[in-house]
């Protein structure tokens, strides 16, 4: 006898916080063989047990190493339930432009920031490593960002991120992106110094703050 | 006791015998000094100096004679390892230090095993050996620090970190075949070093952080290779100084399982309560680099001031420099310290 709804999702969430990308792939199977809600198996199932997964790795009961590998499962699952979404569940998801700012290739920790606002619900831009602060403004403003998310692990390139709100002031565009800042020498202070938006310490902090800076912000349509 | 000469002042801190004052260093590599101003007044630049072993050996003669840093630390940059093993790398410029454009390897699965004894005679090994010897034969009085990439840093520049990072649970086995290959090459590089005239071999290695890896994950690999490491060094009859990034937090608990002969933190840690709970651990560090790049020379000075005060057994900055560091403010580090060794209570 197959497993009931509420079964499933539980099982995709510990599945996903366990590691264990091949039991999340057959639950994934499974809701969709049931014909069980996909959009449910993705928010209460799998999205759930990222949340929980960092949760851990906020207590330090999870490392980078765990956090990546629960993605890992997590994706693997969300490949099998995607398709399978209707078109209503498809709504249009606020945007976020992520990279690493020049100088700096280090980019574990914009991978994990990406990992947990995909998580949180957020489409992502990401530009990689190494970025010029021209081509932060010139994407959010193609893809009509609500949010511009820059991180850096080197205190030689922190003024890459003060460059990129000089240009968005020059532009006179400001208003139209939260700027959000992280890594290693980042602080509150200079976040607040630079005039950022917000800062946050980890990848599980930086998509609550993700989803305060877009409270109550319309997605912008043309 | 004052007329001791920088090398061995670090000798003996080192070796747990009394000194007039700390020594005041900055080891290379990771934590190199070569700052704008620096290259700006000597005319020995970066990217160039990267390349060729007589600029090499200058610049880090101008990095000592301008900062007042007693020692002489090679090479600019972490990219000489990763470069032979096969990583493509971007040289930077002179305000930005060379960093891996890609990891030659997809996956540890996929490493290539080449012959060290083949490496040992390829790429920019030469050129710091050369720079090393050059530097070693003109001042025979200050140490000479050959500074290394650690393995496990080394490890992720020539395979997907993040793929790395998760093969270090999913594929324990090539995992630790990778990072020992590393090892084996990092012994060798050492070894080049030390024969070159290098006096001390300082290691850096910033993916081996507790707040990365983990306490576990920290212990499995990062403490195993890094011992490897230093025990062959220790055989050179070389000792070792080790840079740990992070709050150590997670991997306070290993420090008494670390072999080197001194430990070397970031400005989050507090080395006097670090020292209070493992007295038997030469301390070094860790003068905030933001404030060095940001600060200005008075709030420098105190905060030496605190270090020395704190008891430090080596004073340096705590992280990597930013090169538009105000050669000012280092400056006001390192005489601040060099005169609490004027009418010294130390003896």
């Amino acid at each position: 006898m197959g497993k009931n709804q509420q079964e499933l999702l539980k099982g995709l969430s510990d599945a996903v916080v366990e590691m264990d990308e091949e039991s999340t792939v057959s639950l994934a199977k499974e809701v969709v063989k049931e014909q069980h809600d996909t959009y449910q198996a993705i928010e209460k199932g799998l999205a759930d047990g990222m949340d929980r997964a960092g949760k851990l790795f906020e207590e330090e009961e999870y490392f980078i190493p765990e956090l990546l590998m629960c993605s890992d499962a997590m994706y693997a699952g969300l490949d099998i339930l995607k398709p399978h979404l209707t078109i209503e569940d498809q709504t249009e998801k606020h945007r976020v432009v992520i990279g690493v700012v020049e100088g700096d290739t280090h980019d574990i920790g914009k991978n994990l920031v990406k990992i947990m606002l995909e998580t949180a619900g957020f489409e992502i831009y990401d530009l990689g490593r190494d970025v010029p602060p021209k081509d932060f403004v010139a994407k959010a403003k193609e893809v009509k960002a609500q949010i511009i998310a820059m991180s850096t692990l080197m205190t030689t390139t922190m003024d890459g991120m003060a460059e990129v709100i000089r240009l968005l002031q020059q532009e006179n565009i400001r208003d139209q992106f939260a700027v959000m800042v992280g890594g290693g020498p980042i602080s509150q202070s200079f976040a607040d110094r630079i005039g950022a938006d917000g800062y946050s310490k980890d990848a599980a902090e930086a998509a609550r703050l993700a989803r305060r800076l877009v409270k109550g912000v319309a997605i912008v349509h043309e | 006791m004052n007329d001791l000469s920088p090398k061995e002042r670090l000798y003996r801190v080192l070796q747990h015998k009394k000194v007039d004052r700390p020594p005041v260093i900055c080891t290379g590599g990771m934590m190199n000094a070569a700052i704008v101003d620096v290259m700006e007044q000597s005319g020995s630049t970066l990217p160039a100096a990267h390349h060729e072993k007589g600029l090499m050996a200058d610049l880090s003669e101008a990095v000592c004679q301008k900062t007042g840093f007693e020692d002489l630390g090679l090479p600019f940059c972490m990219t000489v390892e990763a470069e032979i093993l096969g990583s493509e790398i971007n040289f930077g410029s002179l305000t930005c230090e060379p960093k891996i454009a890609k990891e030659v390897f997809p996956s540890v699965s996929q490493v290539e095993y080449r012959d060290l004894s083949v490496l040992k005679e390829s790429g920019r090994l030469n050129t710091v050996a050369e720079a090393c010897s050059v530097l070693a034969g003109n001042h025979p009085d200050i140490p000479v620090i050959g500074s290394l990439t650690g393995p496990i840093s080394t490890t992720a520049s020539i395979v997907d970190p993040i793929t790395f990072l998760k093969e270090l649970r999913k594929d324990r086995e090539n995992a630790h075949r990778a990072i020992e290959y590393v090892s084996d090459f990092l012994i060798m590089y050492a070894e080049k070093l030390v024969e070159s005239g290098a006096s001390f071999i300082a290691i850096g290695d910033p993916t081996a952080t507790g707040e990365i890896l983990g306490p576990k994950m920290f212990e499995e690999y990062a403490v195993l290779y890094l011992n490897r490491i230093i025990d062959e060094v220790h055989r050179m009859r070389v000792p070792v100084i080790l840079h740990i990034c992070g709050d150590m937090k997670a991997v306070k608990h290993l420090v008494p399982k670390l072999h080197s002969d001194t430990l070397s933190t970031d400005a989050l840690v507090n080395l006097k309560l670090l020292k209070e709970e493992f007295p038997n651990l030469v301390t070094m560090g860790n003068l905030s680099t933001y404030l060095l790049q940001f600060g200005t020379v008075d709030k420098v000075a105190d905060q030496a001031a605190k270090l020395l005060a704190d008891g430090i057994d080596i004073i340096s900055p705590a992280c990597g420099l930013s090169t538009s560091s105000a050669l000012s403010n280092i400056q006001a580090l390192t005489n601040t310290v060099k005169e609490s060794g004027n009418g010294s209570s130390y003896l």
